[in-house]
């Protein structure tokens, strides 16, 4: 099964979709796309919705000039694996976290106007990424709504997220939340220690004096002032 | 409630506006991992804009980037190299003035994910960018003699070669300075680390001569072996900041000097008499490294 081409609709701006097929059985990246676009004369913008599949720097770049070199332009990245976000976000790509795998066939995926839909930013509507493990110095974790670490984010390593960012953990490095321009968004650790704090627009160096033993902290918007606070006993997301 | 530290979103230069076709553009290189380049980059660096240079350090280490830390200026990153290459920033907002010493300014490295695709067009777009507001840009460049070296290599005018008197440190230095050579990069010239001088007498240690004979290069500074360095690097505070006068302070000094056409004499500690008049001279920093 090769790669799915949905051509937008005529006079619409939303571009192209192109959807990698389950990678269980498939060839490379590569090749499906090569196969998925046949002999199409389809022009302009294209997003790639990689499923779960893990793509590297490497192979999104070659995929990306495959695709320049047929006329169409690779804008954007959807997928259910942190793996192809962080590299599409190394690359400059815009990427999108996929609500959940993409299995089946053509007919029961969902409509591209569907999935345009759940693109939308915003915190109640974006899906919450969870993210396993310690990011190390030089990760850069990306998300499109609320993202949760659990693991400790180390000095050097960043995490931005559409909606909030929470840390079941140390918060060591650079965070920044609401990238997209939400006020409202916080930053919750278990541990906040962080380098750099980013709400919005808004940029704040971390405090020298290390936080209280044991005290879980948030740092939010206040006026344009990033203040830090005892973290509320409340779930964000609400 | 504790508070953030504010940061001031521009990093604007009043100085900067005047175009310097003539800022020296030099690259400091080992071959090996752990000699000191990034601690010299750090020190030459402010030791030249204490002599009223205005100074760049480029970071061209994208992969394990330290610069930053050393320099103290971490946290206030807000742009980097890559932002500048797209164009989603401009060169005032990614440069990093030193928050003591203001002729210093510090170009972040990128992402670490971007090693694979930066070519060595970008490093000297970036490298051309920063020379304009600067006399001297010190590009700290990646151990190893791979792609992140011949990205570095490709910015450069001319370079600074640093190496301990350790065998394999002196053979991988012998390496590069043949690839800067192939490269045309003129001068090149040495600065020896971390010696020893009573193991160099004890001739367990290779001496200051040893080295330049193999080398066969301008020997532009001696740093003996000094634990101040380790102080100053976990503090994110360059020994040459603070009027600092231990011997490694003082040899990076005199580099800067040297490096600007200073004549400067250079004594050899490993050839000093160890006599109490020796030691009080050393003592009251009349002795230069």
């Amino acid at each position: 099964m090769a790669a799915a081409l949905i051509p937008a609709r005529e006079g619409d701006p939303s571009p192209h979709l192109l959807r990698l097929p389950p990678q269980a059985g498939a060839a490379s990246a590569l090749e499906e796309v090569r196969f998925g676009l046949g002999s199409t004369a389809l022009r302009g913008s294209l997003q790639l919705d990689c499923g779960d599949w893990a793509l590297d720097c490497r192979e999104l770049r070659q995929l990306s000039e495959m695709l320049g070199g047929r006329g169409l332009a690779l804008r954007s990245v959807t997928a259910t694996c942190p793996t192809t976000l962080v590299a599409a976000s190394a690359l400059g790509l815009q990427n999108l976290w996929a609500e959940q795998p993409l299995v089946g066939t053509a007919e029961t995926w969902p409509t591209p106007e569907g999935l345009a839909g759940a693109a939308v930013p915003g915190l109640a509507r974006e899906p919450l990424l969870i993210h396993q493990g310690t990011l190390r110095s030089g990760d850069h974790l990306q998300a499109e709504g609320t993202v949760l670490v659990l693991g400790d984010v180390n000095p050097g390593a960043r995490v931005s997220a559409g909606g909030h960012v929470l840390v079941w953990g140390r918060l060591r490095g650079v965070a920044h939340a609401g990238r997209r321009g939400d006020r409202g968004a916080r930053i919750v650790a278990l541990q906040l220690r962080p380098l750099q704090l980013r709400i919005a627009d808004l940029v704040a160096r971390g405090p020298e004096d290390p936080p209280p033993a044991g005290l879980a902290e948030e740092a939010l918007l206040e006026g344009d002032e990033i203040r830090i606070e005892p973290a509320r006993a409340t779930w964000p997301l609400d | 409630m504790r508070r953030p530290g504010p940061l001031a979103l521009t990093c604007c230069d009043p100085l900067a506006a005047v175009t310097n076709a003539t800022a020296r553009i030099i690259l400091i290189c080992s071959g090996k991992g752990g000699v000191g380049k990034t601690t010299l980059t750090a020190n030459l660096g402010i030791a030249l804009a204490q002599l009223g240079q205005r100074t760049v350090v480029l970071d061209a280490d994208f992969g394990l980037r330290n610069l930053d830390l050393l320099l103290g200026l971490e946290n206030r990153i807000i742009y980097t190299a890559q932002e500048l290459l797209a164009g989603s920033c401009r060169l005032e907002q990614a440069l990093v003035k030193h928050k003591q010493q203001p002729n210093l300014a510090l170009m972040p490295a990128g992402n670490p994910r971007m090693l694979e695709w930066l070519t060595p067009e970008d490093m000297r777009t970036v490298a051309n960018l920063v020379a304009e507001r600067a006399d001297y840009v010190l590009i700290d460049c990646p151990a190893g003699v791979e792609q992140g070296f011949k990205n570095a290599a490709a910015a450069c005018h001319e370079a600074i070669v640093i190496t301990t008197p350790e065998m394999s440190a002196v053979r991988d230095a012998d390496r590069v300075i043949g690839l800067l050579n192939s490269q045309g990069i003129q001068p090149i010239q040495l600065v020896l680390n971390r010696v020893r001088p009573r193991m160099v007498a004890n001739q367990e240690m290779m001496s200051v001569a040893d080295v330049t004979d193999l080398l066969a290069l301008p020997l532009l500074g001696l740093v003996v072996e000094d634990e101040q360095v380790i102080v100053s690097t976990n503090r994110g505070e360059p020994l040459t900041l603070n009027g600092n006068g231990s011997p490694a302070a003082r040899a990076y000094h005199n580099v800067a000097r040297r490096l600007r056409g200073e004549q400067v004499p250079l004594h050899d500690p490993t050839r000093e008499r160890r006599g109490l008049r020796a030691r009080l001279l050393n003592k009251l920093g009349m002795a230069g490294n």
